[in-house]
């Protein structure tokens, strides 16, 4: 296969956009999903740190994705399950 | 489709490097400045402003500072080790109140007052090192500096891929000799490479400690619903602490030092901030150190100050929940506070290794782009070859030279502000490198940089020699004066090793200064040499 395209705009717009949508699905959930939820003595500060690791992962991997459509494509497709899960929990506790 | 994934990485290297690649130089040499910034502060301040008072004297001292200065007793810190370089005792007016008052007791038992001069020079290096120098608002400067955090992530991961398919054949290549460009490549990837982690470590911290406000501010409503306050309310370390505006009297200073030995006896206090000081809700933050942890930037108990009870324990290495060690951990891995002695060398040559990552990164791209010499035709050199050129020489040796300047300058002229120093020298130099152009900069600028630089151990050479002249040179800091005469020698090598690129190396380098029968290019225009050694 060398279909692979390069789509440094693309796929760069992607991953700033949809890797923070990932980034701060994440943490929601590991801050809801985790023992004790958001309130947790000091877990907030943990639950921030998370947000560097997640989107930087994203943003620097995006160019492995063989054109920017899928990129956009699969980081949705992400975006999508994370938050669905996050309503998800979200529902659960309420 | 492997090849072509390489080559799209090889792409996103090279910009985001060129991008960073500068700021980063700056806050990597400042970082590791910061290391030693206390021996640093010490070598430019004179004698005796470090504490005076016996410890056992404190708790006269506070009785006394707190009677002239009542409102002191708001906030207070009370430095623990033999030779608090600030004093025994500091108080400021307010957070960003630069000349924090110190109070003292003499040998009769007076009590001293005295406001400290503005701005130490290891509070400068600091803010270099968080900002790149942006000038204004730090939170402008660290806001830009998270930025470039970000990109310098990918560009850690995307050298790191392009790396990945020769990294057994190259790593531990280093290929000296004709081929220049070859051997910059083998310095940087084996440097790049060997202290990937720490690149990795590092620039996810900073993304953090940039960023924070903005992160949190999405997760307030996505999370926690707008209640972000109430949530940090009831995390805060002094939320504890009992409300009571009444006048109590506070347990003296040794017997609280006991009650956090006794909690934990592996804890080294180096200071203790006490709050609502004389009142029954006054409270005492015991501030230090534990070798065996990993120690955020410091840590902390709070107790009662007039009962001795334990309010807070989630900083102190321990006896934090896990979330908070975990953070902890974050911290430490940044600032190095963690084994000792040997890690913070380490961390600074790690600082200075990651300088030199940049710089030669942006070399590098320079060397891709020479235009070679064809049948004898000396083509000029791309106009963004020559403006990077003069960018880098004048950026680095500016930060270097501006720094060492810093502290000499502080030093003979007490009352001159650091990053007055700083700015003039640093701004000369990116100035003088786009005048004269990058052959001749590297040169001139090398020098004056290396001499800058040997300016340190000069001025305590001086001082020792000359104990009548006014100067002064500690012992403990000897050490920066060691370091400093090694990085001038290495800086002047550097500065005749550019000289000999200039005259005798490649004609269709960027660095080959013009020969004088040729036409200069117009950005290569200086004014005669004036400052040719």
């Amino acid at each position: 296969m060398s279909d692979y395209r390069k789509d440094y705009l693309s796929k760069t717009l992607a991953a700033v956009i949809l890797g923070l949508g990932i980034a701060f699905a994440g943490s929601a959930l590991i801050a809801w999903g985790t023992p004790g939820g958001p309130a947790a003595p000091n877990k907030f500060q943990f639950v921030m740190w998370v947000v560097s690791p997640l989107w930087t992962l994203v943003l620097a991997l995006v160019y492995l994705f063989r054109n920017g459509r899928r990129a956009w494509l699969v980081l949705s497709l992400a975006n999508l399950v994370l938050f669905g899960a996050y309503l998800l929990i979200r529902f659960l506790h309420s | 489709m492997r090849s072509n994934i390489i080559r799209a990485y090889k792409g996103v290297h090279t910009w985001t490097g060129i991008l960073t690649g500068l700021a980063l130089f700056i806050a990597f040499y400042a970082g590791a400045l910061t290391m030693f910034e206390e021996s640093l502060e010490r070598w430019v301040a004179p004698p005796g402003r470090h504490a005076q008072t016996p410890l056992v004297q404190a708790d006269a001292l506070i009785a006394a500072a707190l009677a002239a200065r009542p409102e002191a007793a708001k906030q207070f810190t009370l430095h623990l080790a033999e030779t608090a370089p600030l004093g025994r005792l500091t108080w400021q007016k307010g957070r960003d109140d630069a000349q924090p008052w110190s109070a003292e007791l003499d040998a009769a038992g007076e009590l001293q007052l005295v406001r400290l001069a503005p701005g130490g020079v290891a509070q400068f290096v600091d803010t270099l090192h968080r900002t790149a120098g942006i000038p204004g608002d730090h939170e402008i400067g660290e806001t830009a500096m998270g930025i470039v955090s970000v990109v310098y992530v990918v560009a850690l991961v995307s050298g790191l891929i392009v790396l990945l398919p020769s990294l057994i054949k190259d790593f531990f290549a280093l290929r000296v000799g004709r081929n220049l460009k070859r051997m910059w490549l083998d310095a940087h990837n084996l440097l790049g490479i060997t202290s990937f982690p720490f690149h990795l470590l590092i620039a996810l911290t900073s993304v953090i400690f940039c960023l924070h406000d903005p992160i949190y501010a999405l997760q307030d409503p996505l999370i926690y619903d707008g209640k972000f306050r109430q949530v940090t309310a009831s995390s805060g370390v002094l939320a504890q602490a009992p409300k009571d505006p009444a006048a109590a009297p506070m347990l003296p200073v040794q017997a609280l030092l006991d009650q956090v030995a006794e909690l934990e006896p592996g804890f080294q206090p180096s200071a203790i901030e006490y709050r609502n000081a004389g009142t029954g809700g006054a409270v005492a933050r015991v501030i230090g150190d534990d070798p065996r942890y990993l120690v955020r930037n410091v840590g902390f108990v709070v107790l009662g100050a007039v009962d001795g009870r334990i309010l807070n324990t989630d900083y102190l290495p321990g006896h934090q929940g896990s979330w908070s060690a975990v953070v902890a951990a974050f911290f430490a891995v940044h600032f190095g506070t963690y084994g000792g002695e040997t890690m913070r060398w380490v961390y600074f040559l790690l600082g200075l290794g990651g300088a030199f990552v940049f710089y030669s990164g942006n070399l590098l791209w320079l060397e891709t782009r020479r235009r070679k010499a064809k049948a004898g035709e000396l083509p000029a050199q791309a106009r963004a070859s020559r403006w990077l050129a003069a960018g880098t020489v004048g950026t680095c040796l500016g930060c270097i030279a501006g720094v060492s300047a810093m502290l000499v300058v502080g030093k003979w002229w007490p009352g001159v502000a650091p990053e007055t120093v700083y700015y003039l020298v640093f701004l000369f130099c990116v100035a003088w490198a786009f005048i004269a152009g990058a052959p001749r900069a590297a040169v001139q600028l090398g020098w004056l940089t290396a001499l800058a630089t040997a300016a340190l151990p000069a001025t305590s050479l001086l001082a020792w020699l000359l104990p009548d002249s006014g100067l002064w040179w500690h012992a403990p800091a000897f050490g920066v004066d060691l370091v400093a005469a090694a990085g001038a020698l290495m800086l002047a090598w550097a500065a005749v090793a550019a000289g000999r690129r200039a005259r005798g190396g490649d004609a269709d380098s960027v660095w080959a200064q013009p020969a004088s029968s040729q036409p200069l290019p117009p950005s290569g225009r200086g004014p005669a040499s004036a400052c040719q050694e």
